[in-house]
């Protein structure tokens, strides 16, 4: 097997998942979930949300401490986004049996700051005082990546990437481009991300951006539908263990999939709107292709950015159009938001993850709730339904808010 | 494939000592410092702070109301892209823009009457967040404060559509920023791109948060930004190279003092670059702000002759 790819570059392979999503911990619940078309979204738990205009998200089951964490970084795995990052982490090494690799891993997260808890501002408002240094440090946008690189024992190169939606899938493009330039013999890449809080809530919520459908969440999420009103806030964790396949066939790992291409782009249009014409979106997609060295016809499979608003879904159809041409009325397209809920900074990571097992399985999830797809929303869908077919190389699309975008393509195992 | 040399031709600046490169430069040779006492952090045990003034960045909005999307770290990128990206006759759809960025306001300043409304007896309530906090929390405040935003309104308002990056979080983001720049062109993933750092820490909360971290000097405010092509995309466009940049660390190690500007988080390493190379780059000389992990992260600057 060449280890090298058409373009001379090391080959960078798969060799570890890990996720908790909506669905539950690990990467066989949440792509257990997926396949069966199951919605995780629900009515809110966390907090009482009565009052609220929207009352439902996609919340991670209640999980446990998270334990034997070093101790000069136990202070940042105290909180969910900690927690998420640890369990997501720790089945990620678990599949791939990377050994501590000190300065040969690194560490790139897509992770965005996270908010004081209502406890903490309620502490300030009351006293003046700020959160505590810990408080502080959690906060950090950061705290995963210094987290799970001590975890990890990697002392690598490490980065966090902030450009909201698209933040994991570009941590995973980062990751792939430090395996090439043989920076690193291993990569820990992925994303986290908490937002079922109530200042989410209040602030997603006036910025009419969330579906309001509060008598049936598990419907709610609807990408390409012509009913669909908004997405829901979602939260979870991915992480993907990246080597070379030298590295990985050195110490006989076993290689689950690999990553081909990564592509990125500006909209340059608005902050909070995309394109109508799919512009950027079509020319991170035509990145990605190229960087694989792969035609439109070689992808088999699209994970959607898919957010259930009416604009992120009619542009990205069209961009799916611009950069596919004839191919884009015949690659198939889900989006898994539709049952996961938006994971912002972390979906890039888990619908590449999602991509990986599509190719490994030969199946494709749906989209669900897709009963009356848009006109303007004219693609081959796989609707309600998981699809059987063969999957050689799957792409998978994150677009952020502000017009970062950001693409991945993938295969199965070589 | 050999790698492209990567040369400077742009600079932009906005700094608490000077709001264009010369500025800076002269600012930087003469010792003249930026920190002034702060209305605002009197309580502080030290009231200095390096604020950037105002911010001249009118001039690049094509709509003027998206000024009210834009938290002060934004409004400062986009006023030293402004001019780093100059004239430029490239293609504006290729070109890269990497940027290395602060935090968020972690104590979401702008909607405290949202939540003082929402505290009962001492605690949040997020019934009354939600029904009095409501009118009252600034509906575009999860947009201003997403640390992508200074990107954003980069690429919205100078056209930039190319490979892009946000880095976020440690004081390295902006190096992070300018090394991935440096790569993605010595690489020939693009052929120009726009680089830098930016970050506001001198408001109340985040002067405060600093303190509690255990960082005690001043802080201060900032954005640097460098165009950056291939040596043959600049010769072609018959560009003017100011300095060659590349990964590594040749030469002495530059920085701009703290007691000049104060902490400037993210736009360290990038303020360092424009100050080296307004100055004129006579000998190899390099920037480098240690983190864990990144060793190699070092830019080495030098004169434009070395190309």
């Amino acid at each position: 097997m060449d280890v090298v790819d058409a373009f001379g570059r090391p080959r960078v392979v798969i060799t570890g998942l890990g996720a908790v999503t909506p669905h539950g911990v690990g990467v066989e619940a949440a792509w257990a979930g997926v396949c069966d078309g199951r919605s995780a979204i629900a009515p809110i738990t966390r907090f009482d949300p009565t009052s609220f205009p929207v009352r439902f998200g996609a919340q991670v089951p209640d999980l446990p401490e998270v334990e034997d964490v070093p101790e000069a970084v136990a202070h940042l795995a105290t909180d969910l986004k900690g927690r998420l990052s640890v369990l997501a982490l720790r089945e990620a090494l678990e599949m791939s049996g990377l050994p501590a690799l000190g300065d040969r891993a690194g560490v790139c997260i897509g992770s965005e700051a996270a908010r004081p808890s209502l406890e903490d501002v309620a502490q300030r408002l009351n006293s003046n005082e700020p959160p505590g240094a810990h408080a502080l440090a959690r906060m950090r946008p950061d705290a995963p990546t210094r987290l799970m690189a001590a975890v990890a024992g990697a002392t690598g190169p490490r980065s966090t990437v902030s450009t909201a939606c698209t933040s994991s899938s570009q941590a995973v493009g980062e990751g792939v481009l430090r395996l090439r330039r043989g920076e690193v013999d291993a990569m820990i890449v992925g994303g986290v991300d908490v937002l079922v809080d109530p200042i989410m809530v209040t602030g997603f919520s006036l910025l009419g951006a969330l579906s309001t459908r509060n008598d049936e969440p598990a419907a709610a999420s609807r990408p390409f539908d012509a009913g669909r009103d908004g997405f829901v806030l979602g939260e979870g964790a991915g992480v993907l263990i990246l080597e070379t396949l030298s590295a990985a066939q050195a110490r006989g790992a076993e290689v689950l999939g690999e990553v081909l291409g990564y592509g990125c782009s500006c909209n340059a249009y608005r902050i909070t709107d995309s394109p109508p014409d799919g512009r950027g979106a079509a020319q991170s997609m035509s990145a990605a292709l190229a960087d694989a060295g792969l035609e439109p016809t070689d992808i088999d499979y699209i994970n959607a950015h898919g957010t259930s608003t009416s604009m992120n879904d009619a542009s990205e159809t069209r961009g799916i159009h611009r950069a596919f041409g004839e191919h884009g009325a015949v690659v198939r397209v889900s989006s898994t938001k539709s049952m996961t809920g938006h994971l912002v900074a972390a979906c890039g990571a888990v619908e590449a993850i999602f991509c990986v097992l599509a190719c490994r399985d030969g199946v494709v999830p749906p989209t669900a709730n897709l009963t009356s797809p848009d006109p303007e929303c004219d693609l081959h869908h796989v609707p309600i339904k998981a699809a059987r077919i063969p999957c050689r190389q799957a792409m998978t699309n994150a677009f952020g808010f502000g017009g970062s975008n950001g693409t991945l393509v993938v295969a199965g195992r070589p | 494939m050999t790698a492209a040399t990567v040369v400077v031709t742009g600079l932009g600046v906005i700094s608490p000592i000077g709001h264009s490169p010369d500025a800076v430069a002269a600012a930087v040779a003469a010792g003249t410092t930026g920190l002034m006492p702060s209305t605002e952090l009197a309580h502080l045990p030290d009231d200095r702070a390096g604020g950037a003034g105002k911010i001249p960045v009118r001039a690049w909005l094509k709509r003027r109301k998206d000024r009210k999307l834009m938290a002060r770290a934004s409004e400062l990128a986009l006023a030293a892209a402004g001019p780093a990206l100059g004239d430029f006759s490239g293609d504006r759809v290729e070109l890269g823009l990497f940027l290395g960025v602060g935090r968020e306001p972690p104590d979401d300043g702008e909607c405290e009457g949202a939540l003082a409304a929402a505290a009962h007896e001492g605690r949040l309530d997020p019934i009354r967040l939600a029904g009095r906090g409501r009118d009252l929390y600034p509906p575009l405040l999860p947009l201003k404060t997403l640390p992508n935003m200074a990107l954003a309104h980069i690429s919205i308002n100078l056209g930039v559509m190319g490979e892009n990056g946000a880095w976020a979080g440690e004081c390295g983001a902006g190096q992070r920023a300018v090394l991935a720049g440096i790569q993605a062109i010595a690489e020939g993933r693009c052929e120009a791109a726009l680089v830098g750092g930016a970050d506001s820490l001198v408001d109340l909360g985040s002067a405060r948060d600093r303190l509690r971290l255990g960082h005690n000097g001043p802080p201060g405010e900032a954005a640097a930004v460098l165009l950056l092509e291939s040596l043959d995309a600049a010769t072609a466009r018959g560009a003017s190279v100011l300095a060659v940049l590349s990964a590594g660390a040749d030469g002495e190690a530059l920085a701009v003092p703290e007691h000049l500007t104060g902490d400037v988080g993210a736009a360290a390493v990038p303020l360092a670059l424009v100050a080296a190379v307004a100055a004129g780059v006579e000998a190899p000389c390099h920037v480098h702000r240690p983190e864990p992990g990144d060793v190699s992260a070092a830019i080495s600057v030098s004169p434009p002759h070395a190309c």
